[in-house]
């Protein structure tokens, strides 16, 4: 009897310190239980409807593109990456200028028109649109702009201070609607800190902002844009976000330039998997998705109301302007030879490779840019001659030109044997597939690599210079479904084939690793994405700027292939001295760096990204599908907010 | 032989064993398969079960009877070393901590205590993150095995606990029998019907635990286990997309891997148990 | 004499184990490849934010500072400590400057709400069962459900919770495909949420509790099997006790030992989450976090979630060995 009360006893004394030691951890302590504590009364004052107040057929639900948001509460896209596209960036934020890739336009937002910079690019003024007010009813002004960059000027935490200390000199507001920048160095690119594409400088309110104390930290809930949507609540958890059309919709640019957005409300949603995402689609629940090329098989097999961007096979969006494909580490043996990287590309099948990634729904682009928007008659059509022309030196001699005019056909060739029905009309030909790639040549990469040094064992195994064997590891993300994976997991069945011991490399800290070098191929995007509409070819070709190249392990500014060469430099330079809004000029010096790169290789360019789009149109029709693309068809990009007055209701219960 | 014969009586032994047997034949297969499993688009894509593919093939173009063969080979491998291996450490660590209880008994416990307070998902994915380039089925195996015994040592060490307080324990000290016997000879029999099913619980937990790393795209998806045969089938959507033969490949040998190692130990230990012994000579 | 004889030393070691494990947990993530900094700028600039090279190496630095992953390994463990034992987790890398207790605070219900249930549940219905079935191991009916449990236990978890989705949420529509409540719906303790909570929460409840049943179920079953055929369990039945005397007393009490510790080590694993049932069914909770922490290489927020994660599994198996005398008197601390 004793012992047990004993133990009892000791049980007691354990069991009040574990009380006593966890009563304030769960809070978190005092400096951290401030902050929720203060949030919390603002919660709490949200309108707690559940769908079942909205009405299903007067909205719209799309999901997440990047997934569950981390830190719902906080709306403040200036410091730190904020999940934007649950709504911010694509209906709440009107940014000075969008592209719309799908059309090739810029599209002015709070901006009534183009910059007008001075002849040697040191200052630029902006006019401003009028008439145009917050989502709490105060006027947008320039002196909004104004306040916006000396605030982001003021402290170092907002992610765009370097940039705006760097360049601006002043900022001012000459009038109401004008607003005038005075630089500190040319640059005749300015502006497109404030072009929207998936992302730019936004503007403040002045008149909440003033206000804030620390604007770092400042969680600016609710959210306050000049878009024609305003936050009506979100999920703590970070699962939804609902947004509601304003009353006053019309003081929007959006309204004014579009009309009325026909969804009362639009409710963004995150699905942690794939399977339950398409579920909720076939019950009607959700009805834009982002899905997978075999999610997308499965939609449209068992949804009738459901369709994909394109009518017909092969369904996809295929005018997304990345260009995808294999990027080289070139301050890393072998890949700093040029004959090795153009030997690698020579090992590929392009219509296998184009199987193995996407089944053959993309389209092939033989330059660092995509073949989509204006870019295929801007520059890769008229680089065919140029290209067909181009010759490798093999070694003893002889040369070889790599260009296949017919590269396309073959994945044409292959999709039909696939059972697939292909049109015939070139045009649309060359729209969905491209125009031309490379030779299939490994007798051509065997003989470049021989000139080279490398050597094959008694197995057909390659060995490197050095006489060990040749091994790659392609780095990419984890997701099988990813076109940095694909492009991987296709490259490393064309070198295994070519008797390389070629293998994948998946994995979590891609990015990271991407940034600093550790790594020897992997399936970044070979170039930096262009920016989807317009000549310009600046954001693609600076990314090999030698200034940006860091020493391996320390986290490049620049592409990850840290390539760069004297002659890209220079092209870089006349580019930056080159007017912006001077057509030709700006095409003919892109079409300069792209030969440079192509000549040089410093990563694969293979197909254009695919994209997988699913409507169900069982409550909303009239998508910017392949058939009417009037705007670009994702709900993530910044332009959805200028779809929304286009879409139909269909009043369905 | 005769104790095979004997065991071979009890229905669970006979289907666990030539279940298993099966299970290594189909594994062995794997050394004649006509395809080499790191290579894609060997056959057509997503075709139906039929004479020519016995299984059907997947959508990155392999057979999945073949694969299947890699996959069993592999899963059992990682599954064995780390049953085996962890059964190692804990029997010891229990048995010792158990019976000499004091001070190494502390220091015992101390080392599996602060291992099994780590979250274990959250450690075998960060080492599974870190030696990612040499992650390979032993490696996978020896990492589970070292976080798979701490448990298991507790179970075990309870139990000598409980049979050192026992007569026949006494009754063996007082008459002069050495620890090492005592351990072997009188708590061994006890033990084992718990080392057995500790076993078995380890090897599908091993099993299990393969298969959520791979879904999670931890593992080297390009390696055939169970794991990434449904990873692959999963992110390809097989199941929503009706191809129902690369789902149920992997999910079938799992269940039939498991049910052999299951019914193995039970019959085994029963077998073993000294007590059942009595009776089971009883009976027949 | 049992407190300085027993309790002490446990106490000490109890200090020791949360001392050990939060230390490895501190400097693993930090040997990792990921480096949180060069993981937030990698993630601005895939969202298209141009960085110029003198900007990028005020920004590491910016960001180092605003981190505190200023110093060596040392300074900043101390550094920890110091934050820790005032209560502060500090702030999420990742989220920005929002507090790690605040993530942890929206995430712990869900998952405390859902595993607790769903563990005690599996482990109590297994148990019985288990039980049942290994005293009447000849019996038909045990041998049924055993089978049953050998099939359902070696199922991919993730497999048999998709295909609940799939039966109950797309072929008969009676739960919801995803979410932990209603779309739209704000928590609060008021009825017609908690409501939407239980509704939501059925299929990712259902599927743990079948799955845990059936591993409590062959392993309860498998130790009282062994029990039965105890010599002390044969001299009582000799003896004239009572059969209900004999289960209660002697055989479940017996079998119960062993799963009252894996009880208590399941109750401590709930607090890292359950992340597989959270993706199938997109609910809120703690394994999705770590996991996201992990990947981002969020140290204050892996740091967060593992120090409850090590103090719950730490209290309760100390708390087990405590009450191990009251369950089996043969036991004595000496």
């Amino acid at each position: 009897m004793k012992r047990r009360l004993m133990v009892l006893l000791g049980l007691l004394v354990v069991a009040s310190l574990v009380l006593s030691a966890c009563a304030p951890a769960p809070g978190g302590g005092a400096p951290a239980a401030e902050e929720p504590a203060a949030e919390a009364p603002a919660a709490a004052e949200q309108p707690s409807s559940g769908l079942g107040d909205l009405p299903r057929n007067e909205t719209l639900i799309a999901d997440i593109l990047t997934g569950r948001v981390g830190s719902p509460d906080d709306f403040n896209n200036w410091v730190g990456w904020k999940w934007r596209d649950r709504g911010m960036q694509n209906l709440a934020n009107e940014p000075l200028w969008s592209v719309d890739f799908a059309t090739g336009e810029i599209i002015n937002g709070l901006a009534s028109g183009d910059p007008v910079y001075n002849d040697d690019f040191t200052q630029v003024t902006i006019p401003l649109r009028e008439g145009v007010t917050w989502s709490d009813g105060e006027p947008f002004t320039s002196a909004d702009v104004v306040f916006t960059v000396e605030t982001l000027m003021a402290h170092e935490g907002f992610g765009d201070n370097t940039f705006f200390v760097e360049n601006v000199k002043s900022v001012s507001a000459p009038d109401e609607y004008t607003v005038a920048f005075e630089l500190n160095q040319p640059n005749s690119r300015f502006h497109t800190k404030f072009l929207d594409r998936w992302g730019c400088t936004w503007i403040m309110p002045k008149h909440i902002w003033e206000s804030v104390e620390d604007p770092v930290t400042f969680k600016f809930n609710p959210f306050v844009g000049t878009g024609p949507y305003k936050l009506h609540s979100f999920d703590p958890s970070g699962f939804w976000t609902i947004w509601e059309k304003r009353a006053d919709w019309d003081k929007s640019p959006t309204g004014m330039m579009f009309g009325e957005p026909k969804p009362t409300y639009i409710v963004f949603q995150n699905f942690a998997d794939e399977g339950a995402k398409i579920l909720a689609q076939l019950t009607h629940q959700a009805d834009v998705l982002g899905v997978s090329s075999d999610g997308l098989q499965a939609v449209l097999q068992q949804c009738d109301t459901c369709r994909a961007y394109r009518r017909d096979w092969p369904y996809v969006v295929n005018n997304d302007p990345a260009q995808t494909g294999i990027t080289f580490n070139t301050a890393k043996a072998p890949y700093d030879s040029k004959d090795v990287r153009w030997a690698l590309l020579l090992a590929i099948d392009i219509a296998d490779y184009m199987g193995i990634a996407v089944d053959g729904t993309g389209a092939l682009s033989p330059v660092h840019i995509p073949s989509l928007s204006n870019y295929p008659d801007d520059f890769i059509k008229p680089m065919i001659p140029w290209l067909e022309e181009f010759t490798l030196d093999i070694g003893n001699g002889e040369t070889f030109q790599p260009f296949d005019v017919n590269a396309s056909q073959r994945i044409v060739e292959y999709a039909k044997g696939r059972g697939h029905e292909v049109s015939d009309d070139p045009a649309e030909l060359g729209n969905l597939f491209g125009y031309g790639w490379y030779k299939y040549a490994p007798d051509v990469a065997e003989k470049l690599l021989v000139k080279n040094g490398f050597s094959k064992n008694a197995d057909g195994k390659w060995l490197l210079p050095d006489g060990t064997p040749w091994q790659i590891a392609c780095l990419s993300g984890t997701q099988a479904v990813n076109h940095d994976f694909r492009n991987c997991a296709a490259a490393v069945q064309a070198w295994k084939r070519f008797g390389i011991d070629a293998s994948q490399y998946p994995s979590e800290a891609n990015s990271s690793l991407n940034a600093t070098g550790d790594f020897d191929v992997s399936g970044n995007w070979p170039a930096q994405e262009p920016w989807g509409a317009g000549p310009d070819l600046y954001r693609v070709l600076d990314w090999w700027n030698s200034g940006y190249i860091k020493p391996l392990g320390e986290t490049t500014s620049g592409h990850p292939s840290r390539w760069s060469s004297p002659e890209m430099d220079a092209v870089i330079e006349k580019l930056r001295n080159t007017d912006p809004t001077d057509y030709q000029a700006v095409v003919d010096v892109g079409i300069e760096g792209l030969k440079i790169a192509i000549e040089e290789m410093p990563g694969i360019p293979t197909y254009g990204y695919v994209g997988f789009v699913t409507w169900d149109e069982q409550y909303w029709t009239n998508w910017p599908g392949a058939e009417n693309p009037y705007t670009q068809p994702y709900t993530h990009w910044g332009p959805f907010k200028y779809m929304t007055p286009f879409l139909e209701p269909t009043g369905a219960e | 032989m005769k104790v095979f014969r004997d065991l071979l009586r009890d229905y669970r032994f006979f289907f666990g064993f030539w279940i298993l047997v099966l299970m290594l034949v189909f594994a062995s297969l794997s050394l004649f398969s006509p395809y080499d499993p790191g290579l894609w688009g060997e056959v057509p894509r997503d075709m139906r079960p039929s004479a020519e593919y016995w299984l059907g093939t997947d959508s990155n173009g392999q057979d999945i009877f073949w694969i299947a063969t890699f996959a069993v080979r592999n899963s059992l491998t990682i599954a064995l070393i780390a049953g085996l291996v962890s059964r190692l450490i804990a029997v010891t660590v229990g048995m010792v901590a158990g019976y000499l209880g004091g001070k190494s008994d502390r220091a015992l416990m101390f080392v599996s205590d602060s291992l099994l307070v780590i979250p274990l998902f959250l450690m075998i994915v960060m080492l599974a993150m870190l030696i990612r380039d040499s992650m390979g089925v032993v490696s996978l195996g020896l990492l589970l095995a070292i976080f798979g015994w701490a448990w298991d040592a507790r179970l075990i060490r309870s139990q000598i606990l409980s049979l050192r307080e026992r007569e026949f324990t006494k009754t063996a000290v007082l008459s002069g029998t050495g620890t090492m016997r005592l351990v072997l000879n009188e708590y061994m029999p006890y033990s084992t019907p718990l080392i057995f099913s500790t076993l078995i619980n380890n090897m599908a937990w091993a099993i299990g635990l393969e298969i959520t790393l791979a879904i999670l795209g931890l593992l080297d998806t390009s390696v055939p286990t169970l794991g990434t045969m449904l990873y692959w089938a999963i992110s390809y959507q097989a199941v929503l997309l009706g191809r129902w033969w690369w789902v149920l490949t992997p999910i079938v040998l799992s269940i039939l891997l498991f049910v052999a190692l299951y019914w193995l130990s039970v019959s085994i230990s029963e077998y073993l148990d000294p007590r059942r012994r009595i009776q089971r000579v009883g009976v027949g | 004499m049992f407190v300085r004889r027993y309790l002490i030393p446990r106490f000490i070691q109890y200090i020791l184990v949360i001392f050990v494990g939060i230390t490895a947990v501190f400097f693993i993530p930090r040997l990792l490849p990921n480096d949180p900094v060069l993981r937030t700028i990698s993630e601005l600039r895939a969202r298209g934010a141009t960085l110029e090279p003198g900007a990028m190496d005020k920004i590491i630095a910016d960001l180092t500072q605003m981190y505190g992953l200023e110093g060596s390994m040392l300074d900043q463990y101390g550094a920890f400590w110091a934050r820790l034992l005032r209560g502060d987790l500090g702030v999420s890398f990742f989220q920005f400057p929002t507090p790690v207790s605040a993530l942890i605070g929206t995430a712990l219900p869900w998952t405390a709400g859902l595993l607790l249930t769903t563990t005690i549940l599996a482990w109590v219905i297994g148990n019985v069962l288990g039980a049942f079935a290994g005293y009447y191991s000849a019996s038909r009916w045990s041998q049924g459900i055993d089978a049953v449990a050998m099939v359902i236990r070696p199922m991919p978890y993730y497999i048999f919770a998709f295909a609940l989705l799939l039966l109950f949420a797309y072929a008969i529509r009676w739960f919801p495909v995803s979410g932990g409540a209603k779309l739209g719906m704000q928590p609060s303790y008021s009825w017609p949420f908690i409501q939407s909570v239980l509704w939501h929460s059925f299929l990712p409840a259902l599927s743990i509790v079948i799955l845990g049943m059936a591993v409590w179920f062959q392993t309860m079953k498998l130790v009282v099997q062994s029990v039965v055929g105890e010599s002390y369990v044969q001299y009582a039945r000799l003896g004239g006790v009572t059969e209900r005397k004999i289960v209660t007393r002697y055989v479940f009490r017996n079998a119960l030992l062993p799963q009252i510790t894996g009880l208590a080590l399941s109750l401590g694993l709930i607090f890292s989450g359950a992340l597989i049932t959270e993706i199938v069914f997109s609910y809120p909770g703690l394994g999705t976090l770590l996991y996201r922490a992990i990947i981002n290489g969020d140290y204050n927020l892996i740091m967060g979630i593992t120090v409850f994660s090590i103090f719950a599994i730490t209290t309760i198996v100390l708390i087990v060995d405590l009450l191990y005398p009251l369950f089996d008197p043969r036991i004595r601390y000496s």
